[in-house]
């Protein structure tokens, strides 16, 4: 039984955190209906330069997102120009295409940079264990679950209390409308995109905590991403969060009670079946 | 001959979050005739035809097709039973030919032997065969307006809905088009149900027309009581007055 | 009449070849090495052409070739291992397993309204879960090489001496992948398949149950793809749940696109230049060539999709349907 609770502790922990990495994944699938196979190497990528940056200068893991963050933003945004605004006239699978092709590439490249051994950064700051009822739990998951969950709500904030963030919201229910407005839809798209995708690098700076990268996590995070997208449906942050929680928790468990192996294969099946049986998300607005 | 009902509607409501967009409508049109739909933007005319076609499943109400009841019937499947439509915003296959798309209708009642003579019949009626290789993205207005009646009339239905063919073409074009249509309905016998805001292209060529306003069924008619219904003319108060420009014949 | 002359140029270059590929073997005589890097780049051609069927006539990003191979390689050669039992029969098999795990996923991920998206996704997903399941069911698969029984020239079990007859048998599944392709195109369901792929909801609602179609079309790309599984673990001589690979999944889907989505031979063109000149830098240079050779895919990739969106098959192709906009609106008006 203990181990149960201990389990499912640790599975919500790691819930948040997978819970922010999509909500990324939210914004630009949400608002701009584009799908980016690339979003699970972005935080990859933000892991390996939080790595960067902690054993070049010593910044300690936590600190890392505040040179990840603006530098994925860049990042983002030339994606978005360079890439993604070309296609999104085009067939979708087309656009769907030039994604996958921007995973095999940042894939290949931190493959090729850092090879295949996982890096990891030295103890931050936050480390240890505090002890809550007779269950251990890692000050470092603690503290990152906690920033996620301080982000998520903070995002949603933004989204329908800024003036950015509603324009972002009402380019994705209507970019017709929108761009009548005055929105220029091109530049909410970007933003977007380029907030979308640097928000994965608090998720990596948070991660880089407690964990190490290697080049196999890009589709890992991906997939996992588009699970939580798949179960929570689109237009609902507390769904998405409920969602990241469920996968958390299933990922745990299976670790626990089945095999560590088996971690991913939980959330792949939870993928299929959400699929099969409920397509528009547990918490789907359409 | 008594005139048979081909396609009934009871009760038949819509609603999109807190919008009703089709409420409550009963309908019905009888065989080979040429029936009406109008309305101003937004009565939920399309969104009729959606439900008709399969293409939404209304939260109210039933659609019976020659007997069957069709209301969750899919796309395809309420194509085969026949009942063929047109978009608004024309869907063209864009990188097929003008043959080619035809074509695809075709396939719905004929099998390889026979498919292609189908497609001449269509290209010949709708006078399509000097374009018969260009491709449909390359079609001017008209054109393309045709390609898509072709193309669903090529699929052999009982019911063909039109939805705003008519919008945007040169009072020649529509002549031609209505012409087509009249003959369309007389030498295969399909029944047609046409959306439109062109009035002259509707009162010309409906014997009966329905009229939808904010998803109500508001009147229905034959072409002069319609054009002298007081709430129909309230209902598109604010655009031009259809009382004056209805020419009877 | 051009589109016709047309026509029967691509499909004379496309005999020429095949009738070159007849003599290849007798060109490396006995260098087996040689052999096997051209049956290694037909076996991509085999594969790209199959995932033409899904991913250019279907228009569906299908990811999971990889899973369909090795689902084709193991059921073959498990039966064989354990009840020796003919991969002449087993590949047949392997093909028919892979269909079912594909209909799995194609069954509620092709309904009318479901995005692409989700498709392209999952089957990236059943890659993965493919790996993960044989790595752990220790009865079948597990971590460890299965090897299949050596013999020097078996053909009930489809093992030889020689790489030779292994090449002949790619390409006579080549000849079949094209011939499936091409039959497909210009059949009622090629129709049908090219009109969803333009627009769904108009195919829809002419007639097209665009489900079944895709069903379909997933169908024979999935068996083609078991069979050559089967033959694949006859020529390595092994099974190993490292077959079920995401990256070269995705890589066929490359060829697929950068060739020409639906056109029958564009990705064995893809393939032959790509796979090709990737296998002969490989033979020259060596083993650190794959990590630098997923970068240059993945960049080609995204230059072709941004650039030369129909593939590089349609350089080689007249622009058939003619344009001359202004002269259709002069005889509209008369």
């Amino acid at each position: 039984m203990e181990t149960i609770i201990q389990s499912l502790f640790d599975g919500a922990l790691m819930g948040c955190i997978y819970a922010l990495i999509a909500l990324g994944l939210s914004l630009i699938f949400g608002v701009m209906n584009v799908v980016n196979f690339a979003h699970g190497n972005f935080v990859m990528l933000s892991m390996y330069f939080s790595f960067w940056a902690g054993s070049l200068w010593g910044i300690d893991a936590v600190l890392t997102p505040l040179i990840t963050f603006p530098l994925l933003f860049v990042i983002g945004m030339l994606v978005y120009y360079g890439i993604i605004d070309r296609t999104l006239k085009e067939h979708y699978t087309i656009q769907i295409a030039v994604t996958v092709g921007l995973m095999t590439f940042l894939g290949a490249i931190t493959q090729l940079a850092w090879k295949a051994q996982p890096r990891a950064l030295s103890y931050s700051f936050i480390q240890g264990n505090i002890q809550f009822g007779g269950y251990t739990i890692a000050l470092s998951r603690l503290t990152s679950a906690i920033i996620s969950l301080i982000i998520i709500i903070s995002i949603s904030f933004f989204l329908s209390k800024t003036w950015p963030g509603r324009t972002i919201r009402a380019t994705s229910d209507d970019s017709d409308a929108a761009s009548l407005m005055g929105v220029d839809f091109r530049k909410t798209y970007a933003l977007a995109f380029g907030l979308g995708s640097s928000l994965t690098a608090i998720s990596g700076g948070l991660l880089m905590t407690f964990q190490q990268v290697d080049p196999t996590m890009g589709l890992r995070f991906g997939l996992l991403s588009w699970c939580i997208l798949a179960l929570a449906g689109l237009g609902s942050i507390p769904g998405l969060l409920i969602s990241g929680l469920i996968i958390g928790i299933g990922e745990s468990l299976a670790m626990t009670f089945w095999d560590p192996r088996a971690r991913s294969l939980v959330i792949y099946l939870i993928f299929i079946l959400v699929l099969w049986l409920r397509p528009r998300g547990l918490f789907g607005r359409k | 001959m008594l005139s048979e009902q081909i396609l009934k509607t009871s009760k038949l409501t819509k609603r999109f979050g807190n919008l009703t967009a089709v409420n409550q409508v009963d309908l019905e049109i009888k065989k080979e005739e040429i029936i009406g739909l109008i309305g101003p933007n937004g009565a939920g005319k399309t969104t009729f035809f959606n439900l008709i076609t399969g293409l939404e499943i209304p939260d109210e109400g039933q659609v019976i097709f020659k007997g069957t009841n069709i209301t969750t019937m899919s796309p395809h499947a309420i194509c085969k039973l026949g009942i063929s439509r047109t978009f608004q915003v024309a869907k063209s296959f864009t990188e097929m030919s003008v043959e080619e798309a035809i074509r695809v209708g075709a396939y719905n009642r004929r099998g390889e032997e026979e498919v292609q003579n189908k497609v001449d019949w269509a290209l010949e009626f709708f006078e399509l065969e000097d374009i018969r290789d260009y491709k449909c993205s390359d079609l001017g207005l008209s054109s393309l307006r045709k390609v898509e009646v072709a193309r669903a009339a090529a699929t052999e239905p009982e019911l063909l809905l039109l939805d705003e063919v008519g919008a945007g073409l040169t009072a020649t074009e529509l002549l031609k088009l209505m012409s087509e249509l009249k003959r369309l309905n007389e030498e295969t016998k399909i029944t047609l149900c046409v959306v439109e805001h062109v009035m002259q292209m509707v009162m010309g060529l409906c014997e009966r027309i329905f009229v939808l306003d904010a998803g109500e069924l508001i009147a229905k008619g034959i072409p002069s009581e319609i054009s002298n219904n007081q709430r129909v003319i309230e209902a598109y108060l604010g655009r031009r007055s259809y009382s004056e420009s209805s020419s009877t014949g | 009449m051009n589109r016709k002359k047309n026509h029967n140029l691509e499909n004379l270059l496309l005999l020429f070849f095949l009738v070159i590929a007849l003599f290849v073997p007798l060109i490396f005589g006995s260098n087996q090495y040689n052999i096997l890097l051209v049956t290694t780049v037909l076996i991509y051609g085999v594969m790209a052409t199959s995932w033409n069927i899904i991913g250019g006539l279907a228009g569906q990003l299908d990811l999971a070739s990889f899973a369909y191979l090795g689902l084709g390689a193991f059921t073959s050669s498990t039966l064989f291992i354990r009840f020796n039992f003919t991969p002449w029969i087993g590949m047949i098999l392997g093909g028919l397993v892979a269909v079912a795990f594909a209909l799995l996923i194609g069954f509620p991920l092709f309904r009318f309204r479901i995005r692409e998206v989700w498709y392209a996704l999952t089957t990236c997903a059943l890659v993965e879960i493919l790996k993960v399941v044989f790595n752990m069911w220790e009865e079948v698969g597990g971590p460890v090489e299965r090897f299949l029984p050596y013999f020097s020239g078996s053909l009930y079990h489809m093992r030889f001496g020689s790489y030779v007859p292994y090449y002949y048998l790619i390409l006579g599944m080549l000849v079949i992948a094209l011939l499936v392709n091409s039959r497909i195109a210009r059949s009622k369901l090629g129709f049908y398949l090219k009109a969803l792929g333009e627009d769904e909801t108009a195919a829809e609602v002419l007639g097209v149950n665009t489900r079944a179609c895709k069903l379909r079309a997933l169908v024979y790309y999935a068996f083609l793809i078991g069979v050559t599984g089967a033959i694949y673990a006859n020529i390595y001589g092994y099974v190993h749940p490292s077959f079920f690979n995401g990256q070269e999944s995705i890589k066929i889907a490359i060829l697929g696109i950068v060739g020409g989505r639906g056109i029958t031979y564009g990705p064995l063109l893809a393939a032959l230049l790509l796979v090709g000149t990737q296998e002969f830098l490989r033979a020259s240079l060596g083993g650190e060539v794959s990590g630098l050779y997923l970068v240059i895919y993945s960049v080609i990739l995204i230059l072709v999709v941004l650039f030369k969106p129909s593939g590089i098959a349609t350089f080689f192709q007249y622009r058939n349907k003619k344009p001359a906009k202004q002269e259709v609106k002069k005889k509209s008006v008369v």
